[in-house]
C-alpha cells in the first residue's frame, strides 16, 4: 500500500469536471439526506433514541473486553466458532485456514466494510480463491476493481450508463441498456449460479449481541441471507466495536440505522444469527485492526461508536461534490477522514481538511459522534506530525501571526483590498493560494467594517460611554 | 509474556484493558427503553408493509388462502408451501436440493409475528422447517399472519418475543428484497423474493 497523502482535492477536482455525474451524486445523497429528515420529524423521540443509541455505546466501549468476553462465552455455547484477529493479515490467513481445512475455494460473500478494510480479496485471491461479492453496488465496485465508494450504496458515483458498461463487458449484456431495472435483473440472473455453486458464505455484521451471543445483519437486497445459508459454511467478519449488550438494546439502533442511512424505517431484512444452521458449521472472526489502539486516544475513542450508516457522508457538501473515490480508502466521507488517520497518520493526512466545519455530520449521527470536532482534533495532531503539506502549513503559520496582530491584520487587510482591486489573476491565483484553485477570491469591498465603524460610531459610542459614566 | 507466544485473543484483552480512554465508571449501563408509538394495530401494520414494497392479500367472499394465492399469481406452476393451511404442489419439507427451491414460482410460510412499525414479520428455521436460504430463493412470498401476533414496535418487538432468544436464524421480513444501488432508482424485487405480500389468517 502506497504511503503517499492522497490528493484528495486533486481527485475530487476531476471527479467535477464531468456534470451529469457531479450533479447526480449531489442530488441523489441530498435526496437520501431529506428522506432521513422525514423519519425524524415524524418521530418525536428521535433525539431521545440517539441519546441513548450514544450512552449504550459509550457504556459498551468503556467495558469491551467484559462483553466481548460475555460474547464469546455464549456464541461459543451456541455452537459458534469463535475467533481473534489483531489485524488484517490476521483475519485473512483466519479466513484461508478455514477454507483450507475444507476444502473449500469459492466464497459468496454480501457487502462488509472491514473484509475491504483487511483486504481480504486481494489476498485470497492470488491463492486461488474465487470471492464473488453478491451485493450490487458492491458487485459493480469489484468488477470495476474499486473501493466502495459510499458505506451504504457502493456504487453510488456512478451513473446507469457506467454500469451498463462493465455489465456489458463481464455479463455479455447490452452496453447501451438504460434501465437500471434490467440492469439489476442482469445481476440477479448472474449471481444466481455463483449463489448456488459456491462452499462458503461470508457476511458481515451490524451488530453483536453479547447477552445471547448473536450477530445481526441488516440488509435489503436478500443476498446476505442467500450467501450465509445456501453453503454450509458460514464465516462472519466484524470489528470488535460492533458489541451491543442486551437484545433490548438492538430495538434503540434497529430504529435508528435505516432511517439514518436511506430514510426508510428499517432495512427489508434484518437477520439474527443465533448458531450454525442444521448440519452446518458457523465462524465468527473478531477483528482488532487498530481499533483496541483507537480506544485508547482520547480525542477519537467515540468515533468506535460508529454505525456505518453514512448519514455523515449523504450530508456533507464537501463529500457530495467530491466522491467517495477521491478519499482514497475504504471508509470516506466525514466518518472516513476521523479513522483513516489511524489506519495511516500519513497517508490520509489530507482528508481531515476535507470539511467545511459546518457541523452538520455531528447533528445527524444518530449515535452523537462529535465528528467535526474531531476533524479539527485531527488537523492540529497532523500539524504537530508535520503531517500537513509545506505551503498550508507556512500560511497557516502566517496567518497566525497576522491575526494575533490587530494593527498588522488591518495593514494587511487593506493591503489586501487594493491588491484585490490591482493585481493580475496570475499573481492572485497560482500555487501559494491553493483555496483560489476552485474559487473565486471575494470581491474587494470598498470599506472594512473596521474603518466604517471608526468614522462613524466610534466617537459616539464613546461619548455615550462616557454619558452613562457620568 | 510477548505478542508471539500470546494468542490474538489475548493480546487483544491486554490492549483493551490497558487502554487509557474512557473509564469504566464513568459511562454507566443505561436502563432499557420503550419509547415512540406503540401502537399494535393490524391498520398501522398494512400501512408500514406498504411503505416498505410489500402488500396485503385480503381474501374474498368465501374465498380460501390457496383460492387468494391462486388468483394473485395466476400463471403459477409451482406452489410450494410450508403450511398446513396450503396444499400447493410440493411441501417445503420435501425440497431436497436448493435448484429445486429455485424453481419454486411462490413460497408459502407463516410468521411467527408481525412489527407494526414496520411491517416486518419474523421468520426463523421453525416456520421455515429448517429450509433458510429455500425461502429466499423463490420468486415471490406469501406470509400468513395473526391479527393476534403483532408487536407495536421495534422495543416491544426484542423486549417481548422469546423467539430472538431461542431461534438460530431468525430474519425479520419488511417487504421485498430491494436496492436502490443503481443511480438511486428503488427497485423492488433484487435478488431475494419479488414480492412479499401478508394474509391476515
Amino acid at each position: 500500500m502506497s504511503n503517499r497523502p492522497v490528493p484528495h482535492a486533486k481527485l475530487a477536482a476531476e471527479f467535477l469536471e464531468d456534470e451529469p455525474h457531479r450533479h447526480f451524486h449531489d442530488e441523489r445523497l441530498w435526496d437520501m439526506r431529506q428522506k432521513r429528515d422525514e423519519q425524524m420529524h415524524i418521530m418525536p423521540e428521535w433525539q431521545e433514541l440517539r441519546e441513548q443509541a450514544s450512552r449504550l455505546k459509550e457504556h459498551t466501549l468503556a467495558h469491551l473486553p467484559q462483553y466481548l468476553e460475555q460474547f464469546e462465552e455464549n456464541a461459543r455455547r451456541n455452537g459458534i466458532h469463535v475467533h481473534w484477529a489483531r489485524d488484517g493479515a490476521e483475519h485473512n490467513r483466519i479466513v484461508e485456514k478455514i477454507l483450507k481445512d475444507h476444502g473449500h475455494s469459492s466464497i459468496i460473500k454480501s457487502k462488509s466494510m472491514i473484509t475491504d478494510e483487511c483486504e481480504m480479496r486481494e489476498y485470497l485471491e492470488p491463492k486461488g480463491v474465487s470471492v464473488t461479492e453478491t451485493d450490487l453496488g458492491e458487485r459493480i465496485q469489484q468488477l470495476d476493481n474499486q473501493l466502495p465508494s459510499h458505506v451504504v450504496v457502493p456504487a453510488v458515483q456512478k451513473l446507469t450508463t457506467d454500469v451498463a458498461k462493465t455489465f456489458a463487458k463481464y455479463y455479455n449484456t447490452d452496453p447501451n441498456i438504460d434501465d437500471p431495472h434490467a440492469l439489476a435483473e442482469a445481476q440477479r440472473n448472474a449471481a444466481r449460479p455463483v449463489l448456488l455453486s459456491g462452499d462458503t458464505g461470508m457476511t458481515g455484521g451490524n451488530f453483536l449481541v453479547a447477552e445471547t451471543g448473536s450477530f445481526v445483519v441488516c440488509t435489503n437486497e436478500g443476498n446476505a441471507d442467500l450467501s450465509a445459508n445456501l453453503p454450509n459454511l458460514h464465516i462472519a467478519t466484524l470489528g470488535i466495536e460492533r458489541l451491543v449488550p442486551r437484545m433490548a438494546d438492538l430495538g434503540v439502533f434497529i430504529r435508528l440505522l435505516s432511517r439514518s442511512a436511506l430514510g426508510s424505517p428499517i432495512t427489508q431484512y434484518t437477520t439474527h444469527f443465533r448458531r450454525p444452521k442444521k448440519g452446518g458449521e458457523m465462524h465468527v472472526i473478531l477483528v482488532d485492526n487498530g481499533r483496541s489502539e483507537r480506544l485508547g486516544m482520547d480525542d477519537f475513542w467515540t468515533s468506535l461508536k460508529c454505525i456505518r450508516c453514512g448519514a455523515c457522508m449523504n450530508t456533507c457538501p464537501v463529500y457530495r461534490r467530491s466522491g467517495g473515490q477521491s478519499y482514497g480508502s475504504v471508509y470516506s466521507g466525514p466518518i472516513g477522514a476521523i479513522i483513516d488517520p489511524t489506519f495511516n497518520a500519513r497517508k490520509f493526512s489530507t482528508l481531515p481538511f476535507a470539511s467545511t466545519m459546518n457541523g452538520s455530520c455531528t447533528n445527524v449521527c444518530p449515535v452523537k459522534i462529535d465528528i467535526h470536532e474531531q476533524l479539527y482534533k485531527w488537523r492540529r495532531v497532523l500539524a504537530e506530525r508535520h503531517e500537513i503539506p509545506f505551503v498550508k502549513r507556512e500560511i497557516m503559520k502566517m496567518a497566525g501571526r497576522l491575526l494575533a496582530q490587530p494593527t498588522m491584520y488591518r495593514l494587511a487587510i487593506s493591503g489586501t483590498e487594493v491588491a484585490l482591486k490591482t493585481m493580475p489573476r496570475f499573481v492572485l491565483y497560482n500555487y501559494l493560494n491553493p483555496w483560489g484553485k476552485h474559487r473565486e477570491l471575494p470581491h474587494p469591498v470598498k470599506e472594512t467594517f473596521h474603518s466604517w465603524y471608526k468614522k462613524n460610531r466610534l466617537n459616539r459610542t464613546k461619548a455615550q460611554h462616557e454619558e452613562t459614566q457620568a | 509474556m510477548s505478542d508471539e507466544t500470546m494468542s490474538a485473543r489475548d493480546v487483544i484483552m491486554q490492549r483493551l484493558k490497558e487502554k487509557k480512554s474512557p473509564q469504566e465508571g464513568a459511562y454507566p449501563l443505561p436502563p432499557v427503553v420503550t419509547l415512540g408509538d406503540q401502537d399494535a394495530s393490524p391498520e398501522r401494520f398494512e400501512a408500514s408493509l406498504a411503505l416498505m414494497g410489500g402488500r396485503m392479500l385480503p381474501l374474498q367472499d368465501g374465498e380460501g388462502i390457496e383460492q387468494a394465492i391462486k388468483r394473485a399469481f395466476p400463471e403459477l406452476r409451482n406452489l410450494c408451501t410450508a403450511v398446513p393451511e396450503v396444499e400447493g404442489t410440493l411441501r417445503i419439507e420435501d425440497l431436497e436440493t436448493h435448484e429445486q427451491a429455485d424453481k419454486v414460482d411462490v413460497m408459502v410460510v407463516r410468521a411467527a409475528f408481525g412489527v407494526a412499525e414496520t411491517g416486518g414479520v419474523f421468520l426463523s428455521e421453525v416456520e421455515l422447517k429448517d429450509h433458510l436460504a429455500d425461502v429466499h430463493l423463490a420468486q415471490h412470498l406469501i406470509v400468513l399472519l395473526s391479527k393476534d401476533e403483532l408487536v407495536g414496535n421495534m422495543h416491544n418487538a426484542y423486549q417481548q418475543r422469546s423467539e430472538f432468544r431461542t431461534a438460530g436464524y431468525g430474519v425479520l421480513m419488511s417487504g421485498p428484497s430491494a436496492t436502490a444501488d443503481i443511480q438511486g432508482v428503488l427497485i423492488r424485487g433484487a435478488q431475494g423474493v419479488r414480492s412479499l405480500s401478508v394474509i391476515w389468517a
